[in-house]
C-alpha cells in the first residue's frame, strides 16, 4: 500500500499533557472505505488519537494528513470548518445539545456550520432517523431517550454532516448492555456500506467481526497492526498477548 | 393525659414568622389608637406623590415609579454588559480575559454608592457626536452609574453558569465545526442562561433596593421626594413616610426574592 493513497496518513506523532506523554511516536494510515479498530489497555492513548485525527487536539510534533487536509498546520477552528465537515466523531457521552430535539440536534449543523437548506437538511435529518431506527423519536428530546437511543441520534448527527471519516471513541462505553447491541448493529450498517471508520473499542468480538484492520495500542506506540483473525489468533508482540489473555 | 406536639420544620417555621406578623399588627394597632392613626391618615393622603410624583398620581414622573423604572433601565444595561464581560474572563486570549478580570474585579469590589457619586462628575452633562448632541440627563447617569457594579457581579453568575455546562458539549460543537462566538450562541448560552435565570433574579432585587441610592444624582426618585416635597411635615410623621417607603421596596422585593429561591430549586434537581 502506498501511503500517499490512504485517506488519513499519521506519521510519528507526538503529545503530552503537562509532563506526562500520552503519545510517543503513532503512525497509522487508513485507506478510504477501510474499519479500523484500535484496542488497547486504559490510558494508551486511543482516544487521544482519535481527538488529533480532528483537530479537537493539537499534536506537540508530527504529521497528519486527512485527504487534502494537513492537519497539524490547522490553527485556529475557522481553517479546521472543511476538516469537521470530512471527519464526523461520535462519543463515549453522546454530548447530544439537551435544549433541542432528536431531530434538531441532527439539523443544527449542517444549516449553520455547512450553511444547507433547511428543507433539504431536514428531509436528509428524518432518513438518517430512519436509518438508525428512531424516526418515531424526531421530536424526543435527548434526555427523555435511552443511552442506546441517544448514541443511535448522536451517530445520525454525525452522518448529517455526510462526512468521508467517521471517529467512534468507545461508543458503547457507557451503554447497558441490552441497547450496546442496537448501537453495534448500526455501526456495522455503515461499514457495510463503507464508510471510513476509525474505532476506540472495548468490544473484542465486534472489533473481530467488523474491522479490516485492528491496532493495538500500549503506552503510547502502536504495538501490533494487523488483520483482526491475525491480532487475535495469533499475537505477535507480548503485550498484545498479555492485553487479550485479560480480556478474551 | 401525656399531651405532646411535634412539629415539623416548616410547621415551627409557619408559627414564628406567624407570631412576628401577630406583634407587628399589635403594635400597629395599639400605636394607632394611641394617635398614630392620624399620622397613617397623612401618610395615605401622600401615598399618590410617593408612588409617581404628583400629588395626583398621574402623570408620572418620579416616585416609587421611578425606583422601578430606573431599576428595570439598569438591569437591562447590566445583562448585556455582564454576559459580555463574564464571556470576556473566559477568554483564551490573555488580552482580553486579563482586562476584563481587572475591571470586574475593580467594579465589584466597588461601593456602589462612590460609583454613582464618580459617574454624576465623570459623565458630562451632554456628548456631541458628529454634530449630534446627546444629553446625559440625572437618570442617565444613574443607570450607568448602577448597571456597572451590577454588571460585574452579573458577569461571576454569567462564569459560574458558562462553567457548569458539561466540556462535552463544547467538544461536540467542535467536533461538528462550530467556531467559538458560534458555540456560545447555539449551544452554551441557550443552557447557561436557565442555570442564570435565579442568581439574575436576585441581583435584580438588590439592584431594585439600591436604586434609592440614586438619590445623590438628584433625580425625583422616592427618597428624593421624601426629603424634598415631605421635608415639611413633622418629624414624628416622617417616621411613618419612611416606614411605608421600607415596605414598598419589601413588597416588591420579597416576593421576586422567594420566586428566585424556587428556580433555585427546581433547576438544581435537572441536568439540563
Amino acid at each position: 500500500m502506498k501511503r500517499s493513497e490512504a485517506l488519513i496518513e499519521i506519521d510519528n506523532i507526538h503529545k503530552s499533557f503537562g509532563d506526562f506523554e500520552v503519545l510517543k511516536g503513532i503512525s497509522l494510515s487508513v485507506n478510504e472505505g477501510e474499519a479500523v479498530c484500535i484496542i488497547g489497555p486504559s490510558g494508551s492513548g486511543k482516544s487521544t488519537v482519535l481527538r488529533c485525527i480532528n483537530g479537537l487536539l493539537p499534536i506537540d510534533e508530527g504529521f497528519i494528513r486527512v485527504g487534502n487536509h494537513r492537519v497539524h498546520e490547522l490553527r485556529s477552528e475557522k481553517e479546521m470548518r472543511p476538516l469537521r465537515h470530512q471527519v464526523s466523531m461520535v462519543f463515549q457521552q453522546y454530548n447530544l445539545f439537551p435544549h433541542k430535539t432528536a431531530l434538531e440536534n441532527i439539523m443544527m449543523a449542517p444549516i449553520q456550520v455547512l450553511g444547507h437548506e433547511r428543507a433539504e437538511v431536514e428531509d436528509r435529518a428524518r432518513k438518517l432517523l430512519e436509518k438508525v431506527r428512531l424516526g418515531n423519536k424526531a421530536d424526543s428530546y435527548p434526555g427523555m431517550l435511552s443511552g442506546g437511543q441517544q448514541q443511535r441520534v448522536a451517530i445520525a448527527r454525525a452522518l448529517a454532516m455526510q462526512p468521508e471519516v467517521i471517529l467512534f471513541d468507545e461508543v458503547t462505553a457507557a451503554l447497558d448492555p441490552e441497547t450496546v447491541k442496537e448501537v453495534l448493529l448500526t455501526i456495522r450498517e455503515l461499514v457495510d456500506d463503507g464508510l471510513t471508520c476509525i474505532l476506540v473499542t472495548h468490544e473484542m468480538k465486534f472489533a473481530r467481526e467488523v474491522a479490516d484492520r485492528v491496532c493495538f495500542t500500549d503506552r503510547g506506540l502502536i504495538v501490533e497492526n494487523a488483520p483482526p483473525a491475525d491480532l487475535f489468533d495469533n499475537p505477535q508482540d507480548p503485550r498484545t498477548r498479555e492485553f487479550l489473555g485479560q480480556v478474551l | 393525659m401525656n399531651m405532646t406536639f411535634e412539629l415539623s420544620y416548616e410547621g415551627k417555621k409557619r408559627l414564628v414568622i406567624g407570631g412576628v406578623l401577630a406583634a407587628i399588627a399589635a403594635w400597629i394597632a395599639v400605636d394607632a389608637m394611641a394617635g398614630g392613626a392620624e399620622h397613617w391618615a397623612r401618610v395615605f393622603v401622600r401615598l399618590p406623590l410617593l408612588l409617581t410624583g404628583q400629588g395626583d398620581g398621574w402623570p408620572i414622573t418620579g416616585g416609587f415609579a421611578l425606583n422601578i423604572l430606573l431599576s428595570i433601565a439598569s438591569m437591562a444595561v447590566a445583562t448585556v454588559l455582564g454576559t459580555l464581560l463574564g464571556i470576556s474572563t473566559l477568554a483564551q486570549s490573555p488580552y482580553l480575559r486579563l482586562p476584563a478580570f481587572f475591571i470586574m474585579n475593580f467594579l465589584r469590589n466597588s461601593p456602589w454608592l462612590v460609583l454613582l457619586f464618580a459617574m454624576l462628575f465623570i459623565l458630562p452633562f451632554q456628548v456631541e457626536v458628529f454634530g449630534l448632541r446627546i444629553p446625559f440627563p440625572p437618570f442617565v447617569k444613574a443607570v450607568i452609574g448602577l448597571a456597572l457594579p451590577t454588571a460585574a457581579n452579573l458577569s461571576e453568575v454569567v462564569r459560574g453558569a458558562v462553567q457548569s455546562i458539561h466540556s462535552g458539549q463544547w467538544e461536540a460543537a467542535r467536533a461538528l465545526g462550530y467556531t467559538t462566538p458560534q458555540i456560545y450562541r447555539h449551544v452554551i448560552l441557550p443552557q447557561a442562561l436557565r442555570r442564570m435565570i435565579p442568581g439574575w433574579m436576585n441581583l435584580y432585587a438588590l439592584l431594585t433596593i439600591a436604586t434609592a441610592l440614586a438619590t445623590v444624582t438628584g433625580i425625583q426618585d422616592v427618597l428624593t421626594i421624601l426629603n424634598t416635597s415631605l421635608a415639611m411635615e413633622s418629624e414624628r410623621v416622617l417616621v411613618y413616610f419612611y416606614l411605608t417607603t421600607l415596605f414598598l421596596f419589601f413588597a416588591y422585593c420579597y416576593p421576586i426574592a422567594i420566586f428566585a429561591r424556587r428556580l433555585e430549586r427546581a433547576v438544581k434537581g435537572d441536568n439540563i
